[in-house]
């Protein structure tokens, strides 16, 4: 077929793909919940759910900003073709012609977004794949993934720091690809056909952006391809919507809305970074994180910060999907101590337990109690415990 | 052949390099463009019988960058 007789999408085919790709969301999310085993990841990665909701609502940003100028360059040259196809140089009536170019750019977007994507997804998949088949080898334990977390978080910040134009330095921050991959890849997107942006979704494995790199890191973590592959699925099918929608949009409001958009992800990613950085910290075990900082100093009120009786040689702590509580148990010093953690349909990352500092590090059953022995410890220490991504944590007092 | 640098203040990541080396392939004359958004440069590489700097700071421009030459 000719490339000026390329069938165009009306926006109702749009909408239709839009809730496609929102109803694949919603079945993953809903398969989450539903399923009884919930899909947690045995060596303490986060849940797909969690990669889910991170691509969807930074990682869809967060890569839009960087790859985002490869799907544009792509559309942008198909749709400078489609446009001289509805517009010919010859014709004088430039202003109707020009309605008539904005419509046909609008219409003509949408199939090379899709082709992109699900390229994008597909490549993002097998390279999960490969990492959590990589991740197999290696035996990444709660301290080194502390330090791998710590490393993201600070590439992650330094990186919002350089969006906000804050010092030079933080433009190392940003990786260049190497010269013959960028020129590969910039030829490549010249070309009009469908193989194009299929070739250049697949390509985008080259240029992964800030949060992609953490969930990389993350997959390398499952330690086993199939949950890589699934992590990364959901993370990528995650950053979906958001990527159709801004890049469909972007094509037509062009660097006016990037600029503006440049500015958001620029916040996002900082907060983001944060998290991860505190994240770190807690796996660490380090009184230093902003969640052990913020728990010191509001221990005073909250029924979530209260110890929750007096110092025990038995504590029970309640493993909950939205964390643990209580989050501050007060223990029996210079002695032994006996820790119970009940858990009851219990899905979320919180199952994957950790001690930092006894290097304790368990998946706990959805459903069941799992007893910790901890030795005697001397009256004033603290010893902090969180999920395996930091994200949830807690502390016993021993008194 | 001549080999000339030039700063480029306003790119805001990789991909502004990735554009401005485009030029490699629609600016007749180039032989060849490396940019760099950790350095804000443009080192290209030309045929000054076929390409004057004001056109090489017309096309970047076009591009939506300014390119001031460096001595």
């Amino acid at each position: 077929m000719p490339k000026h007789q390329k069938t165009t999408l009306d926006p109702v085919i749009l909408l239709a793909a839009g809730i496609g790709l929102l109803t694949l969301a919603i079945v993953l999310l809903i398969s989450q919940n539903m399923g009884g085993q919930g899909i947690s990841i045995g060596s303490g990665s986060a849940s797909l759910m969690v990669a889910f909701v991170t691509g969807l609502t930074t990682g869809g940003l967060s890569c839009l900003a960087v790859q985002g100028g490869l799907l544009a360059s792509s559309l942008a040259h198909q749709i400078e073709q489609d446009v001289l196809a509805h517009a010919p140089a010859s014709h004088p009536k430039k202003h109707a012609k020009k309605t008539e170019a904005v419509s046909a750019q609008r219409t003509n977007a949408a199939l090379p977004i899709l082709l992109f994507l699900a390229a994008k997804l597909v490549a993002y998949t097998l390279l999960g794949a490969l990492l959590g088949w990589l991740g197999s080898f290696l035996a990444l334990s709660p301290l080194t993934r502390a330090f791998l977390m710590i490393a993201i978080g600070v590439f992650m910040v330094g990186n919002a720091l350089r969006m906000f134009n804050v010092h030079p330095i933080f433009r190392y921050f940003s990786i260049e690809p190497p010269k013959f991959i960028t020129r590969y890849i910039r030829r490549t997107a010249k070309g009009t056909d469908t193989f194009t942006p299929l070739f250049l979704g697949f390509l985008t494995v080259f240029i992964p952006c800030g949060v992609t790199q953490a969930m990389m890191a993350t997959a390398l973590g499952t330690g086993s391809a199939f949950m890589g592959a699934a992590l990364m699925f959901a993370f990528t099918l995650g950053t979906s919507p958001v990527f159709f929608i801004v890049a469909y949009l972007t094509t037509e409001l062009g660097a006016r809305l990037e600029k503006f958009f440049m500015r958001f992800v620029a916040v996002v990613v900082l907060i983001l970074g944060l998290v991860t950085l505190d994240g770190g910290l807690n796996l660490m075990g380090s009184p230093y994180s902003f969640t052990n900082f913020a728990r010191a100093w509001t221990t005073t009120a909250s029924d979530s910060g209260t110890p929750a009786s007096a110092p025990s040689a038995d504590l029970t702590l309640t493993v909950r999907n939205d964390g643990y509580f209580p989050q501050t148990l007060v223990a029996a010093a210079d002695q032994p101590v006996v820790l119970n953690l009940v858990t009851h349909q219990t899905y979320s990352c919180s199952r994957d337990f950790v001690i930092p500092d006894l290097n304790f590090y368990q998946l706990l059953p959805d459903t069941g109690t799992v007893q910790v022995n901890i030795p005697a410890q001397p009256a004033g220490t603290k010893m902090f415990f969180t999920c395996s991504m930091g994200m949830y944590t807690g502390q016993i007092i021993f008194e | 052949m001549i080999k000339k640098t030039f700063r480029v203040e306003d790119m805001t990541c990789s991909n502004c390099a990735m554009k401005l080396e485009s030029l490699e392939d629609t600016l007749e004359g180039v032989k060849e463009i490396n940019a760099s958004y950790h350095r804000l440069e443009m080192v290209i590489e030309y045929d000054e019988t076929k390409l004057t700097e004001e056109q090489i700071i017309a096309a970047v421009k076009k591009k939506g960058y300014q390119a001031v030459p460096l001595p």
